[in-house]
């Protein structure tokens, strides 16, 4: 547990000492995206009888949610095979599985961070406060757990992290713009609609519609709360046997 | 314990490639033992000290190091090590004081102790002005005292150093030599990799030669005649000479 605690005070210690940037990824960029994409844009047309603002801003909050831990775990990993970090971490007294762990918690936290600070501001710039705070809670730290897992499963995957990043656009683009962030599920038509369920962040966006504000159309909670449910249990094994198989022996 | 601290036997590894750098090794280092591994490039000095280490799982044979296996107990094994390795593992995102504190705390000490003993480590590598520096702006060399600092900061029982005392100055070199004579002298153990002749000869109880994935032989550095770095170094009591291999330019 010393270990974790120890980690997770290293990320953060890191992340505050590139602070500029920190501040960039969790305050500016999603305050830009709210601004353009509430204010501007949200007053020129409606969705579905309520705001396109208020449509939005839960997909912003998702989008944080997402950015932390993959910041987090790419900062971490990364480095660790350009400037070997991660070999003093496999020679620290601990399991692999612990290691894991460290990582895993450290992109919850981040995640968790940064959608809090997203919903402060949405709250400041738009006016919106969620109706169930347990529920927006709820949804962000799994989506937090299954973006840590997802990074790890893209870093780790490949023979080498590097070959990973260049996987980013493939995954994060598609995540980021067709899960239902800037438009609700409801918006869209088939094929698109069943298209967007093969995608966990539409289940994210669409459970912090429900948090937000439950009278905005969004899927059914049930199937919500199974969307991210079953996708992190899914990714679980498969992160944890990427990382085994790439830092049991450190060929890196 | 009275066995050897660190028990090699029959040992191979082979990398994905195919290339297999160590092979059929078997080796033993007592306690309080300073042990010489010599070898010229590509000798599998590297590999040897990333099984050791645990970082590597030989593909043939078994290490115990203190009578644990590096297998099954690797853990433990590894919070009884110091390392220094052959590429520098230093935390970017961290300065040289963070380096060092972060590692006593992965490496289970407390938050005091861990504060007071990267201060002791500081100042006699001359570490204190650069503590609050980026290790990404220090030298070559002084990159390689914080790594010698995080390796004796958690007063281990074995100590692994691959070429530790490269890129170092003759002051700092003599300063690193006295203290794995004064971590031997309080039962310590250290595995050294080192292309310095007179390193080996200063230090070393013994020294063994890999070749070719095995140790040919092993002996007091003195009666050694070895190739390092490319050239024949012969060792002989109280006096070590190099030269230049016939043939070689």
């Amino acid at each position: 547990m010393r270990f974790v605690l120890a980690m997770l005070v290293r990320d953060f210690g890191a992340d505050t000492r590139a602070l500029r940037f920190a501040m960039i990824r969790l305050v500016i960029q999603p305050a830009v995206y709210l601004f353009v994409f509430g204010h501007v844009v949200g007053g020129m047309f409606s969705a579905g009888g309520s705001s396109y603002a208020e449509t939005m801003a839960p997909g912003i909050v998702a989008i944080a949610i997402m950015s932390g831990p993959v910041t987090v775990i790419a900062s971490s990993i990364l480095p660790g095979y350009y400037y070997r970090t991660l070999e003093g971490w496999l020679l620290a007294p601990v399991s692999l599985r612990l290691l894991l762990v460290s990582k895993v918690l450290g992109g919850v936290f981040y995640g968790t961070v940064s959608g809090s600070v997203v919903v402060g501001l949405v709250w400041l710039l738009l006016g919106f406060a969620p109706v169930s705070l347990s529920l927006l809670l709820a949804i962000g730290v799994t989506a937090a757990l299954f973006f840590s897992l997802l990074m790890l499963v893209i870093l780790c995957l490949p023979r080498t992290p590097d070959k990973g990043q260049e996987a980013f656009s493939f995954v994060l683009m598609p995540l980021t713009f067709f899960g239902c962030t800037f438009y609700s599920h409801s918006m869209l038509d088939a094929p698109y609609s069943q298209l967007s369920l093969m995608l966990p962040t539409t289940y994210v966006s669409e459970g912090l519609r429900a948090a937000y504000n439950p009278s905005l159309p969004h899927l059914p909670l049930v199937q919500v709360m199974a969307g991210i449910g079953v996708s992190t249990l899914l990714l679980l094994p498969m992160a944890e046997w990427a990382f085994r198989r790439r830092l049991r022996d450190f060929l890196w | 314990m009275n066995g050897p601290v660190i028990d090699v036997e029959d040992v191979a590894f082979r990398y994905p490639t195919g290339t297999m750098p160590v092979s059929g090794l078997s080796f033993m280092v007592g306690r309080g033992e300073v042990f010489g591994l010599l070898g010229a490039n590509g000798a599998g000095k590297t590999t040897t000290i990333k099984l050791l280490t645990t970082l590597l799982r030989p593909t043939r044979g078994r290490i115990r190091i203190a009578g644990l296996d590096t297998g099954r107990e690797a853990t433990v094994i590894k919070g009884r090590l110091g390392v220094v390795p052959q590429d520098n593992n230093l935390d970017p995102a961290l300065d040289v004081r963070g380096n060092l504190v972060f590692h006593g705390l992965f490496h289970g000490l407390g938050k005091r102790e861990t504060v007071r003993r990267a201060e002791q480590w500081l100042e006699p590598l001359g570490l204190k002005e650069k503590a609050r520096e980026p290790v990404m702006r220090l030298s070559g060399g002084t990159k390689r005292k914080v790594m010698l600092a995080k390796a004796f900061m958690t007063e281990p029982e074995l100590l692994i150093l691959d070429e530790p005392t490269s890129g170092l100055d003759q002051e700092t070199r003599s300063f690193i030599w006295q203290q794995i004579t004064r971590h031997c002298r309080s039962h310590g153990t250290v595995l050294l990799s080192t292309h310095y002749p007179e390193e080996a000869e200063h230090l070393c109880d013994r020294v063994g030669v890999l070749r070719g994935g095995r140790l040919g032989e092993t002996d007091q550095p003195a009666g050694m005649g070895t190739p390092v770095a490319g050239k024949i170094v012969a060792l002989a009591p109280g006096l070590l000479r190099t030269s230049t291999p016939s043939g070689a330019a």
